[in-house]
């Protein structure tokens, strides 16, 4: 297998890299506008067959925006200004940590990218630097590039006539680094790219918190096409990805290594409207399809008879491909013949079906239902897709999925998409600038991480976390700030956070403001520092917006002494005769039944110590 | 012959050494490796310190030649020959047939992704092929009459478009279109409007605000909305039409008269001003908004009057304006002189002595307000009746832009000066509206 990784990374400029709106994340949208985006030609009469099965689906894009975060660049009613000074000044930072070969003149070219995601139908980019290698753990990664770009703009939802977009987050700068395809384990692949974050990150000019830095990958495996993968958003997700991309591959390659055997050279398609079949029909999904008005067309492949349910590993079938499609076309889906028992067609229809579709013995049958002109146009993608299977791999861009998987999102872009941007000049790189940047290289990573080592005292293990985590900034706020100890506050910010994710709650639902307030709640004594994994539980499964609440909800009301030394009499009272017989062991066992009482309450230290202390009287007492 | 596009002096030199030019995929030593790529052209004005290489991944990047190891070219170029366009669907012959006349920008083009060069899609067959849509709205014969920045479109331009529209006229066309570069689009929708009074079927200038070659471009829409108006309205006469928001969807149709280039570069820059809209087209349909349009009408004998008289000024005023200015205006030779005047229509008084000589000597002196909306009405401050007085035709609500193009068709259309001034002071085109709306 092959890898190669592409890290996206948002830089933390004032500004956005062609204009001068601020980098603010819009709560409220309330302006909005509506675009279609067409596919422009090339020499050759040739056309982008990604841009094509965009333009194909016929959808128009709605924008929407506040002036708080853009203005009329995003939204291509204006031409972009000058490049950011700032971000140019970050990404040649980057490159050198890279030890790449910086550009002599920075050229902005538009690529073409017509999803809606750029109002103006391509994403603006330049190429800072070439080459340079990245040191993991002893051994050296390749770098092929470091490019600045335009991030683009974010979803918010799409129904069958429009995609929805936000515009803020449209034109904020982006480095993008890409590496050497890496030819290891999907483990090394991840580790690569950690520590390619951790290099970003010791600049001090990156963003940080979800979705700021996100990876594409280029997967391929002996012999098959190179299958883009974009947006992988978490890290630990990366080698998950690559894992069920692989799978895929490899089965796919089954798959076509089926299709040959059975003596096909070539899949033969035949494509029919067969809507007046299934006007009774006894699949509810295709009578609903077809009392709306929808068209049912059909796609045959002669041979492929029981190769579209096929799995060679689990969850991989040419059907699920062929499903993907549709659904990417947004359209519900496919019905095809492997599965029509499971689906409600029945016998007699599948043999009316075959009868009417003309196609030889052993023949599969996909269905897909939409509008005449969706149904149709995804047909013929149908057709191409399964003409291609002969083949295993498809060129493809597809999208990871939260779940750690990949679907498909459409055809790979052509090559020839990019021209230059004729609004911006280009940007000469002088020796003077590159000294002066020369400077601000920052400390490397490593030297960081032992700073915190020993500034704060922690482990090296929790040094690294906090390096890594979205908080390192806050912790060392905080550090300085309160009076709890800097270990205290690592473990509450990132190794609690942590655990929980572990448990299935959602990092993201667990925010920095909620952090911090929890670390100032304990410094003060409002809430004891056992709470804080119950507390952040709470928090993270949405029973309480905030730590206060949480508290509320968890009827955590901190202990005064006396109400603590009663719950201590309480305790000791019961157990005379144990701490008559066990003496001075019979701490424990106490320590144990008083904190059942009052955790989260009030701290262990103090019960500790009052426990001790009324033991000690008692034995006084006695004596 | 290698090509050298934009490359001057020492870059150029390094080239030529090398014998290699732009599209010339060439190989170049650096501090730090080789790097292979096309050479692709630079802009003129660019030092010649750099070449620039598009590498195979499609990006450019410069590369100063005082750095570089020698430069290596591998093979020729190829020249960016156009293979024909996809084969374009051709229109029903019942569709009504549409005259696009091309007088600068680029109504459609094609990118050359090798050297990044944007090149004008010329015959109707490209302009279908790229523009599929139009196939099923009208039988399109599209013309360059000439290529020119529309910032540099002079008044002999506008005779020239007038006549070919007249020439369309007696050719039987159904619609003309006119594609005009943005900037002075306003002026000669108002001078095409003079100048072709009477036109028997609708004449609609169109343009666009994003250039054609990019995905966003608001062309097609203008185009489309144009083509279908020219073909299928029931009015006549000139109009100009442009995106109505900044959204795809509604093209409005501004009277060639009442219409003004308002943003520098938004998609719904152009307004009408004092008007609505005389009509919203979309996919759905048109809309007519305003009562009165002169009706399309059939095989009507149709001459254009096409001529108009260059040596007319339009004139803002300004606090501290030269005295001499208009002084030297009038020696010069100028015919006329529309004033944008302050407010109500005022100049400093002192300028009023040169404006009665300038009067007296047969020049034209008109009054236009620079406040784009409202009325010019000189009655109410004395330096307004003393304007009046020394000669000068206050223009009730009509755009300065449009004054200027009419003051040089009148003085080109009229036999004397009196005639001049009277038909500076009626509306003719609906230059001038009675009541002010807003």
């Amino acid at each position: 297998m092959k890898v190669g990784i592409e890290v996206h990374q948002q830089l933390a400029t004032k500004k956005k890299l062609f204009c001068s709106c601020p980098i603010v994340k819009s709560e409220t949208l309330p302006l909005q506008f509506e675009r279609r985006l067409r596919p422009t030609q090339s020499e050759l009469g040739h056309i982008d067959p990604a841009a094509v099965f965009e333009f194909a689906k016929g959808r128009s894009n709605v924008y929407r925006w506040n002036p708080e975060s853009s203005c009329l660049v995003e939204a291509d009613e204006e031409p972009p200004h000058k490049m950011n000074e700032e971000a140019i000044d970050t990404s040649i930072l980057i490159a050198q940590l890279l030890h790449s070969n910086l550009v002599d003149e920075i050229h902005v070219m538009r690529k073409i990218v017509i999803d809606g995601s750029n109002t103006s139908g391509f994403q603006r980019t330049a190429v800072i630097a070439l080459g340079g290698e990245l040191s993991v753990e002893g051994e050296e990664v390749g770098v092929q590039t470091v490019t600045l770009e335009e991030d683009a703009a974010r979803i918010l939802g799409e129904d069958a006539h429009s995609r929805f977009f936000a515009l803020d987050r449209l034109g904020v700068s982006l480095v993008e680094i890409s590496l050497d395809p890496i030819m290891g384990t999907p483990e090394q692949v991840e580790k690569a790219a950690l520590y390619l974050g951790r290099a970003l990150r010791s600049t001090g000019r990156v963003a940080r918190g979800l979705g700021t830095i996100r990876q594409d990958l280029n997967i391929s495996t002996t012999g098959g096409s190179v299958v883009e993968v974009k947006g992988v958003q978490k890290l630990n997700l990366l080698a998950k990805v690559i894992v069920y991309e692989l799978t895929r591959q490899v089965g796919l390659g089954k798959i076509a290594a089926d299709i040959k055997k059975r003596g096909i050279r070539r899949v033969r398609c035949t494509t029919k409207d067969v809507t007046d079949l299934f006007r009774s029909a006894t699949s509810k999904v295709l009578v609903k399809s077809v009392k709306s008005g929808e068209r049912v067309v059909c796609v045959s492949a002669e041979g492929l008879a029981g190769l579209l349910g096929y799995e060679p590993y689990q969850g991989i079938r040419l059907g699920k491909e062929l499903a993907e499609i549709a659904r990417a076309n947004s359209l519900g889906g496919v019905i095809h013949s492997d599965e029509f028992g499971r689906q409600g067609v029945s016998k007699e229809e599948a043999e009316e079906l075959e009868k009417a579709m003309g196609a030889g013995k052993g023949s599969a049958f996909v269905l897909v239902a939409g509008d005449e002109s969706k149904a149709n146009g995804t047909a013929a993608l149908l057709e191409v897709r399964l003409g291609q299977a002969l083949g295993g791999v498809p060129a493809e861009t597809r999208a990871a999925t939260e779940e750690g998987e990949t679907r498909y999102m459409r055809p790979r872009p052509g090559p020839a998409r990019m021209y230059p941007e004729t609004d911006v000049p280009e940007i000469v790189v002088s020796p003077r600038r590159k000294e002066r940047l020369f400077e601000d290289v920052p400390v490397p990573w490593g030297e960081k991480v032992k700073e915190y080592e020993k500034k704060y005292s922690l482990s090296p293990e929790l040094a690294l976390q906090v390096y890594d985590s979205e908080f390192a900034h806050t912790f060392e706020r905080l550090a300085q700030g309160t009076r709890l100890t800097p270990s205290v506050i690592a473990t509450l910010l990132v190794e609690i956070p942590v655990r929980l994710t572990r448990e299935g709650i959602k990092e993201e639902k667990i925010g920095e403001e909620v952090l911090v307030e929890l670390v100032h709640a304990i410094d003060e004594g409002r809430v004891a520092k056992e709470a804080a994994p119950d507390l952040l539980r709470v928090v993270g499964e949405g029973k309480a917006v905030n730590v206060e609440e949480a508290a509320k909800f968890l009827k955590l009301k901190r202990l005064g002494q006396a109400e603590l030394g009663r719950i201590i009499d309480e305790v000791v009272r019961k157990n005379r005769s144990m701490i008559l017989s066990k003496g001075e062991d019979a701490f424990s066992p106490l320590m144990g039944e008083v904190m059942k009482e009052v955790r989260g309450r009030v701290d262990g230290q103090l019960v500790g110590e009052a426990l001790r202390l009324r033991l000690r009287k008692r034995g006084k007492g006695k004596g | 012959m290698a090509d050298f596009d934009g490359y001057r002096g020492n870059s150029l030199e390094f080239l030529m050494r090398s014998e290699a030019g732009v599209g010339d995929m060439v190989e170049v030593g650096t501090e730090w490796g080789v790097i292979t790529g096309t050479v692709v052209p630079r802009y003129q004005y660019d030092d010649d310190r750099h070449i620039v290489l598009k590498l195979p991944s499609g990006y450019n990047v410069g590369l100063s030649i005082d750095r570089l190891k020698g430069l290596t070219r591998k093979s020729s170029g190829e020249k960016p020959a156009f293979a024909p366009p996809p084969p374009p669907p051709s229109p029903k012959e019942d569709l009504p047939r549409v005259a696009i006349l091309g007088t600068g920008g680029t109504i459609a083009s094609r990118v050359d992704y090798r050297t990044g060069a944007v090149h004008p899609a010329i015959s109707s067959e490209e302009l279908y092929a790229l523009i599929p849509e139009l196939s099923e709205v009208a039988r399109i014969e599209p013309e360059i009459i000439f290529s020119v920045y529309s910032e540099n479109i002079e008044p002999e331009n506008w005779s020239r478009i007038a006549e070919r529209v007249s020439e369309a006229v007696a050719g039987g066309i159904d619609g003309v279109v006119i594609t005009h570069g943005t900037d002075t689009l306003g002026y000669t929708a108002a001078a095409l409007t003079f100048a072709l009074q009477g036109v028997p079927i609708p004449v609609i200038l169109t343009a666009a605000q994003r250039s054609s070659d990019r995905p966003s471009s608001d062309a097609v829409l203008n185009l489309v909305g144009a083509v279908s108006v020219a073909g299928y309205a029931s009015f006549s006469g000139v109009y100009v039409a442009m995106h109505d928001s900044e959204s795809d969807g509604r093209v409005a149709l501004h009277l060639g008269t009442r219409v003004r280039k308002n943003h520098t570069s938004a998609r719904d820059a152009f307004k009408s001003v004092g008007v609505s809209p005389a009509a919203l087209w979309s996919r759905e349909g048109l809309e007519i908004h305003l009562e009165g349009l002169p009706q399309r009408r059939k095989a009507a004998k149709f001459s254009s009057k096409p001529r108009f008289e260059a040596k007319v000024a339009l004139l803002k005023f300004f606090p501290s304006m030269p005295l001499t200015l208009l002084e030297a205006l009038a020696n010069g030779g100028t015919r006329g002189v529309v004033i944008e005047g302050t407010g109500l229509g005022h100049v400093n008084s002192k300028n009023i002595p040169f404006i009665r000589r300038f009067a007296e000597h047969g020049g034209l002196v008109c009054m236009a307000s620079q406040c784009i909306n409202g009325r010019v009405n000189m009655n109410v401050y004395d330096t307004g009746r003393d304007l009046l007085s020394a000669g000068v035709i206050p223009l009730e609500d009509m755009l300065a832009e449009t004054a200027l193009a009419k003051a040089m068709w009148v003085l080109a259309n009229s036999n004397s000066i009196e005639e001049a001034r009277s038909m500076m002071r009626a509306s003719l085109c609906g230059e001038i509206t009675e009541r002010t709306l807003r």
